[in-house]
Formats: structure tokens, sequence, C-alpha cells
């Protein structure tokens, strides 16, 4: 089976002409930092207040929410799919499974970019992005963890 | 198809205690030289962020079943 069109490139350039405070995060960040790892979907932890502008580029795509910006704000998230599939995190903070909590405005503060043709996309530092994997975490978050490690081991 | 049993073990919530352990898990010699040893591939053969993306959607689509 082919991918489908989805012209990934273009996204994340109308995403960084649109303003957005939206953090890569989940194993496309981790693709971004030279790990080799398989996804299907794509994460983001968004500011609450750009949940609008973050639909209207995700429109260009042809991809929709499936809440209402009040209703994801009630919930803490919301997905934007069509033959894509992505997962959007928009609560102020989230816990940890032990209780260390994670302030959106303070990870979007420590954020590191990443150049992606001629735009820049933004994921959370290494040591917010190891904390991001141990927010309801799976099995597979685990290994990601592992990974994780062993680069911030390398890291200057 | 993948099995109910396989998915639920896939997509479960592990406890804290879980968590716990393999952040305290002391990474082996080994361990870390064959995921370095990926990761050297993988930034070698994908230099740029933008073709690491098209190969993880490529072998993404190898791997996915086809659809029902």
């Amino acid at each position: 089976m082919q991918p489908s069109a989805f012209d990934e490139v273009a996204f994340f350039r109308a995403l960084h002409q649109s303003g957005s405070r939206a953090l890569l995060i989940g194993r496309r960040a981790l693709v971004f930092l030279g790990l080799p790892v398989l996804t299907a979907d794509y994460d983001f932890w968004l500011a609450s207040d750009d949940i609008v502008v973050f639909n209207a580029v995700g429109k260009q795509f042809d991809l929709h929410p499936n809440r209402t910006p009040d209703e994801a704000r009630k919930y803490g998230r919301y997905v934007l799919e069509n033959d894509e599939h992505i997962d959007v995190l928009v609560a102020r903070s989230v816990p940890t499974l032990d209780g260390h909590v994670l302030d959106f405005d303070e990870l979007w503060t420590r954020r590191r970019s990443v150049p992606l043709v001629d735009v820049d996309v933004h994921l959370p530092s290494l040591d917010d992005l190891i904390l991001t994997k141990q927010v309801a975490s799976r099995p597979k978050d685990l290994e990601d963890l592992r990974l994780l490690r062993i680069l911030k081991e390398q890291a200057p | 198809m993948i099995p109910d049993g396989v998915v639920q073990a896939i997509d479960r919530r592990i406890t804290a205690a879980e968590l716990r352990r393999e952040l305290e898990r002391p990474i082996s010699a080994d361990q870390r030289e064959e995921v370095l040893a990926l990761i050297r591939w993988f930034t070698h053969r994908y230099p740029s962020a933008e073709s690491r993306l098209a190969y993880v959607r490529q072998a993404y689509a190898r791997w996915r079943p086809p659809p029902i």
C-alpha cells in the first residue's frame, strides 16, 4: 500500500506560517531527532488559544476536527483527521504517572526548533520530551523512553 | 486482523511502578551500542528531517495491514 498524498512538508510549512504554538510530540518527534521508530499518526501539544488557527491549517489539508474548540478545551484533547490522524493535546497542563505536572507554557519556553527544509518545527526539549512519554504511558512508550535516555546520554 | 488480546496488550496503560522500574533500569553497553548503531545508520542514510519523515511514511505503509 502506498502512503496517502498528504504533503508533510507543506503541512509543517503552513503550520509554521500560521504562528501556532504547537509542539510536535510523540514518535514523530523521535524521528526528527534521528530515532528510527514507526508511527501512524501525529501528536501535537497545542496552546489552547491556538485551536482555531491550528484547525485552519488542517482545513487546507482536508483535516477535520472531531470536536469544537470549546469541547476540545473542556476535554483537553481532540483529533484532526481524514486518512491522516493528528492527536492534539490542548490541556494547559498534564500530570505524569508519578505526579510530575507538565505545563505547556513552560515546555514552550524551553522548546527546541529543528529545521525541516525551509521552516522550523518546534519540539519539546529532550528532557521535556522524556517527561511527555510518562503521561498515560503504554508499553511502546517505555521502549521510547529507553531510546531517549540513550540519546540524552550522547547530548552535549 | 490483529487479535483483541494483542491489541489490549499493546494499548494497555502502564502503571507508575512499571514506569519507575524502567527509568531506574540500567542500560547495558550492548543495548546502548545497538541503539547508537541504529541512530548512526538512520541519520547517515536519511540525513535530513524531510528524508526521515518520508522513510517512516513509506516504512509504515509497507508494514500496516491492507484495508478490509
